[in-house]
């Protein structure tokens, strides 16, 4: 990959970690309703992470990724796990491949299918997944051809619908699946965090 | 409110050099990792009990390393497990030959973290079982056992696993001990006022004056119900009923007791609750064996305690009765 594919991942990276921040907040409050409220500083955690291993690093994009993934994932908790596998197993199928719209989107419906397989989660156990998976449908459906960040941008408002759409759905996998009906009425915080990611991709200017 | 800190990212870090100053007669810390281990020597033929978790429990999980306990211990961020890759180098550095034994709470980010360093240990051609902790009975019902969370039961896993692998047993038994230990063990917990994390200034919970959380978690969770405070006579009655209730089947009289503080919850008044949670004990027909009154699992500042009952039979009692040395918890 030439040098502006390398520092796409750094950018959104720095994005990424600015959007956490304001709203670490927020997210904590989220996941204090069912459960320890560190989803924010979990994330903010892990992409300062991401971003201290890949200061100076260089290779493809999808190099970087995977480098990004394993540092994310050192940060711990299970968010640090999964979102780190998403990382990891989204940069280990980009490879060396142009940052086009099939093969994005081919690389982060691998990292989603890895999430699932780890967290033992479905759609409707309102996970994070319950924002990925609407954000990848909705990214499927403009032709291959299309502009990458066009298609990104139209396909935003179905992550952001998916995840507020979790506050009607009663936990079925990870620490607030022992409180049931207490996480009902709000989104999950992982599914929100998840879109902040997506977003923040936007910002790079691809 | 979590008060003794610098900065609050650190917090991990500088409770982990600390701990390790204190207790470097039974302790040293990992090279390059987040994770305490033994001093003392053990035969490399005996199987390595890798225990851990996130930070905000102790004694859980560093306060357990020692002789007839644990060989090592991963510690994670405050309420959030260790990295794959922390379990990974810690479990390197505890393993001989006699393979490892994987004993931790049942919360999804240590399942997935401890299996993806077992999937990588077993990989490199190191032998790794696992036993996850799943006493609190409020956490899934019966039928469910499998599902639940692990609190204060930890201590009587930890205990009966150590000791059996101190005694030479190979990784196939000490791996059932511990398994038929946390099958006999059941905890059940209430909450007075929850806690506050480092550099933050509310608690993740508030419990409302003259009320109290049934049911808690040692993550600052609320619990499954509210109800009202009552006299500690009462709750003792309350704890012990959910426990019985939930008991395993058909086993000896004889119960290991720990009443655990969770944080904030003076001693003095778990004394209190104790005097009538032994008397109920006794006058439900069962035989309370050397019960612990003590602070074994936490939950940073959390007002409340759980109560945990053992129950050990024939073969679990000499495990329990075997000498250990810790920063928790020692027995001669």
């Amino acid at each position: 990959m030439d040098a502006v594919a390398q520092s796409v991942v750094h950018r959104w990276l720095a994005e990424a970690l600015a959007l956490m921040v304001e709203h670490e907040a927020e997210l904590g409050r989220l996941d204090a309703a069912a459960g320890d409220g560190d989803h924010g500083a979990t994330m903010v955690r892990g992409l300062r992470a991401a971003s201290a291993a890949l200061t100076g690093a260089t290779g493809s994009s999808g190099q970087l990724l995977q480098q990004a993934g394993a540092a994310f994932a050192d940060a711990g908790g299970a968010s640090g796990a999964l979102v780190g596998a998403l990382l990891a197993t989204a940069g280990q199928q980009l490879g060396d491949g142009p940052c086009d719209l099939p093969t994005v989107t081919a690389a982060l419906r691998a990292g989603a299918d890895q999430v699932a397989r780890l967290g033992k989660a479905q759609p409707g156990d309102k996970t994070l997944l319950d924002a990925l998976y609407p954000f990848l449908r909705a990214l499927a459906a403009p032709p291959p051809t299309q502009s990458l960040t066009v298609a990104w941008k139209a396909a935003l408002p179905a992550a952001e619908q998916g995840a507020a759409a979790t506050s009607s759905l009663v936990a079925r996998r990870g620490r607030a699946a022992k409180l049931g009906a207490r996480s009902l009425g709000h989104p999950d915080p992982g599914a929100v965090s998840i879109t902040y990611l997506l977003r923040a991709l936007l910002a790079t200017e691809l | 409110m979590t008060v003794l800190y610098n900065d609050p990212t650190h917090f991990r870090e500088e409770l982990i050099e600390g701990f390790v100053a204190a207790y470097g007669r039974l302790v040293r810390r990992v090279p390059d990792a987040s994770g305490v281990i033994a001093t003392q020597p053990r035969p490399r033929s005996q199987v390595a009990l890798v225990i851990g978790g996130g930070s905000g429990h102790y004694p859980a999980f560093c306060g357990y390393v020692g002789p007839g306990l644990a060989s090592a211990a991963v510690m994670g961020n405050v309420f959030a497990a260790p990295s794959a890759e922390q379990i990974y180098r810690v479990t390197r550095a505890a393993a001989g030959d006699g393979g490892v034994l994987f004993c931790y709470g049942n919360y999804s980010g240590d399942v997935l973290n401890f299996d993806l360093a077992e999937q990588r240990c077993q990989a490199e051609g190191l032998e790794v079982r696992t036993v996850r902790v799943t006493d609190d009975v409020a956490s899934a019902p019966q039928g469910e056992e499998s599902e639940r969370r692990g609190i204060a039961g930890d201590f009587f896993v930890f205990k009966i696993a150590g000791a059996s692998a101190a005694r030479g047993d190979d990784l196939e038994t000490v791996a059932r001990l511990a398994q038929k230990a946390n099958d006999q063990t059941r905890s059940f917990g209430v909450a007075f006022g929850g806690c506050t994390l480092p550099g933050q200034s509310a608690p993740l919970f508030v419990v409302e004056p003259g009320q109290m959380e049934l049911g808690l978690g040692v993550h600052g969770e609320p619990g499954i119900q509210s109800s009202h405070l009552r006299p500690a006579h009462e709750i003792a009655g309350l704890l012990l009923e959910t426990l019985l209730a939930n008991a395993p089947a058909a086993l000896p009289p004889r119960v290991g007791v720990l009443l655990n503080g969770l944080g904030s919850t003076q001693y003095e008044e778990l004394f209190v609750l104790y005097k009538d949670v032994h008397r109920l004990l006794v006058a439900a027909g069962l035989a309370p064996y050397h019960p612990v009154v003590a602070e074994m699992v936490t939950s940073l500042d959390m007002a409340g305690c759980s109560l945990s009952l053992c129950w050990l039979d024939d073969e679990l009692l000499p495990l329990f009765d075997a000498p250990c040395t810790s920063a928790a918890y020692t027995k001669f």
